[in-house]
């Protein structure tokens, strides 16, 4: 898919007093047998695309790379996880095609944004030969899950 | 940094920053490429049989989006490495620091961006793909970007890692952490370059690839001075790196691997 506009994903408050220390997308199940491509994430930015500017302003918290396979280059089933046996006696490294996942850094970007939900813009991207980006249908995952860290002492300087 | 290993009195070599390379050591450096580049792809000593363990021909045996990324990449590096200084003794590889200084847009060195080194074609400009990694791209519909690697540097407005990304990255004290934000690094990397080094089964063949990943091993090792540990747990430390004869512990410590990283070296006889 080239863009992935979320439903609003809570952000719980932390405990009265305390402040969040950072915050993850991960984005699971992400499929890498194809072509390298470029995922980059908005918050708050449902309209963004693959020209939208990667600043703070317009809701780009970060991106991950994929670097790709190129596709399959075995007989049938090459790639397919679930055509190899595998039983507690097998010591074979993981399965070359096995989906990956990603995290994103989107602490600033949250912080930044209002509200106690945000929607996740995800926009593909691959290099135009003209230069520029442009999108990219290789982007295939499972779940996104945003995820809030409190450490040990992050009080809230506002006292909030 | 040490100047021996711990168990061994031989010298440690150094691998070099690329742009910092006396015009000797880039003259070894070259050496020791073309020695492999010019072996047959079939024999197990050339360029062509070290590139496809990384791709194509199948079987891929990278490691990727694993724990076992950075040892598995030192274990290739390390055999790579030893392959070139059986070409030419002095050789060690370089690192290319994309690390990019603000201000700066980054590039790829000129040892490794220059076609022509010395009056001849340079070996490190671009490599021939093998033919049996030709061969299996065409049989199955998905045939290389080219029969010899080029690159596509920049373009698709991407970016290198900032100089302060890769010093944030160091001061994670978080082993899976480090290693899962350092591998997605390599990866902007990779597809920053374009071309060949773009995409899994063609990027070894590019020579600047290996210069890319010393960068990726060089920010370990970084990483575990600056932490005073390893890295990979100890459960993993009994996992084989196939197709190496080498453990996951064995790749912990790179003095008992006989090298280090170094800005530069310059040296002058006592007497």
């Amino acid at each position: 898919m080239e863009r992935f506009v979320s439903d609003p994903l809570t952000v719980a408050p932390p405990a009265a007093g305390f402040a969040w220390s950072a915050a993850e997308l991960i984005v699971y199940g992400v499929d890498h047998l194809g072509p390298s491509y470029e995922v980059r994430v908005f918050l708050d930015a449902p309209a963004a695309d693959a020209v939208t500017p990667l600043e703070l302003e317009a809701g780009y918290a970060g991106c991950f790379t994929v670097f790709g396979h190129g596709g399959c280059f075995g007989d049938d089933d090459h790639c397919d996880p679930g055509d190899r046996f595998s039983d507690e006696y097998d010591v074979r490294l993981p399965h070359q095609s096995l989906p990956q996942s990603k995290v994103v850094d989107v602490t600033a970007a949250l912080r930044a944004a209002t509200g106690d939900a945000v929607t996740v813009t995800l926009v593909a991207v691959e290099p135009d030969e003209s230069g520029g980006p442009r999108p990219s249908d290789a982007f295939e995952a499972d779940e996104i899950r945003l995820v809030t860290y409190a450490g040990a002492g992050d009080v809230d300087a506002s006292g909030a | 940094m040490a100047a021996t290993s711990a168990l061994a009195t031989t010298r440690i070599r150094f691998r070099r920053d690329a742009a910092r390379l006396t015009e000797g050591q880039a003259k070894d450096v070259r050496g020791a490429y073309a020695g492999m580049i010019g072996l047959r792809e079939s024999d197990e000593r050339s360029y062509a049989r070290f590139a496809s363990l990384h791709g194509l021909p199948l079987p891929i045996e990278c490691q990727h989006d694993s724990p076992l990324f950075l040892p598995w990449h030192r274990a290739f590096l390390f055999f790579f490495e030893r392959a070139m200084r059986d070409r030419v003794l002095d050789a060690t590889l370089p690192w290319w620091n994309w690390a990019t200084p603000p201000g700066q847009i980054g590039s790829i060195p000129a040892a490794f961006a220059d076609e022509q080194a010395a009056g001849a074609a340079n070996p490190l400009f671009s490599a021939k793909v093998s033919e049996r990694a030709l061969a299996n791209g065409e049989e199955v519909g998905l045939p290389a970007p080219g029969p010899s690697t080029f690159r596509r540097a920049g373009i698709g407005g991407r970016r290198l890692p900032r100089a302060q990304e890769v010093a944030d990255l160091v001061e994670i004290s978080d082993y899976p952490t480090f290693q899962r934000r350092l591998e997605e690094l390599h990866g902007q990397v990779h597809v920053w370059t374009g071309g060949h080094m773009g995409q899994v089964p063609w990027a070894g063949f590019d020579p600047v690839f290996w210069a890319h990943h010393a960068m990726v091993d060089r920010l370990w090792r970084l990483w575990q001075i600056r932490h005073n540990a390893p890295g990979p747990p100890p459960e993993l430390w009994g996992q084989a790196l196939p197709p190496f004869p080498m453990t996951v512990a064995r790749t912990l410590d790179v003095t008992l691997l006989g090298y280090d990283y170094a800005s530069s070296t310059s040296s002058t006889p006592v007497s």
